[in-house]
């Protein structure tokens, strides 16, 4: 398919993600405990792209790797070294707003 | 745009009735961003009686690298599109998160605040994608804002002014 609203549903059903380094990619893929391989392609993409990519490929959280080494990562791959992925706290920012706005 | 809507709607996720009417200000050439915000205010009725929104777009400020002249141009005529708007809505809080359309917008509040109209107080959240370096709205914002929240700690070294939560999308 070319484009949809969401790939939400298709996500739910997958065992294995293979993504872009678009944030909103990985991040809904982590969201819903999807084991992740991320292909950056740095001749394509912003700068800004790949430093979120790196700090999960850091944290333990996805695979990276490009173009050229994907068949190899996707058959040399240990899902089980990857890290669960925690939800962000929006929560902490509503407490930190309350006190600014002086509602604490 | 895009993204820098889902982030938003996520910071305001868990914030209570107090902060309303909610007045969403995003670019004109955005398809996408006002039905996500139709979506979560709809939502956000069924638990809160009333929810007060409003809904305002302004030019783009700025298109991906786009070159400093022309964005200079482009920028000053979003500023100029934005300052009615601003005065007629006169916030008391300014949240925005990164895309070029804050940038007016933040910039006419900061102009009504020198004249005596009203003060704003403006808070601006880093996108969640930036790690190590700011983006171009944050770079410029960071001396402009009242709060500057990052969400990665990396950032918070490089700019001490700002303030580290950990991750709240």
């Amino acid at each position: 398919f070319r484009f949809k609203d969401s790939l939400a549903e298709d996500l739910c059903g997958a065992d294995l993600v293979i993504s872009h380094a678009g944030a909103g990619s990985c991040l809904e893929a982590l969201e819903k405990g999807k084991p992740l391989v991320v292909v950056t392609n740095e001749t394509l993409m912003n700068n800004h792209q790949l430093e979120l990519a790196d700090q999960l490929r850091r944290d333990g959280h996805v695979l990276c790797c490009d173009c050229g080494t994907l068949v190899d990562t996707l058959q040399s791959m240990d899902l089980s070294t990857l890290k669960p992925f925690p939800p962000g706290q929006p929560e902490k920012f509503a407490l930190f707003l309350d006190k600014v706005v002086g509602l604490q | 745009t895009g993204g820098h809507t889902t982030e938003i709607l996520r910071l305001l996720s868990c914030l209570s009735e107090s902060y309303s009417p909610r007045h969403y200000i995003f670019a004109d050439s955005d398809k996408m961003s006002e039905a996500k915000i139709r979506s979560f205010e709809q939502k956000r009725a069924e638990t809160f009686s009333s929810s007060q929104f409003t809904l305002d777009r302004i030019p783009r400020s700025r298109e991906v690298r786009q070159s400093w002249t022309s964005s200079v141009v482009t920028t000053l005529y979003s500023i100029f599109y934005s300052l009615p708007l601003i005065y007629k809505r006169k916030p008391d809080l300014i949240l925005c998160n990164g895309p070029g359309t804050c940038v007016p917008v933040c910039i006419s509040a900061l102009l009504l605040g020198l004249l005596g109209v009203k003060r704003a107080i403006i808070v601006y959240v880093e996108s969640i994608c930036r790690v190590e370096t700011l983006s171009l709205s944050g770079k410029i914002l960071y001396y402009f804002s009242d709060y500057f929240i990052v969400q990665w700690p990396n950032l918070k070294e490089k700019y001490p002014k700002s303030i580290y939560l950990g991750r709240i999308v």
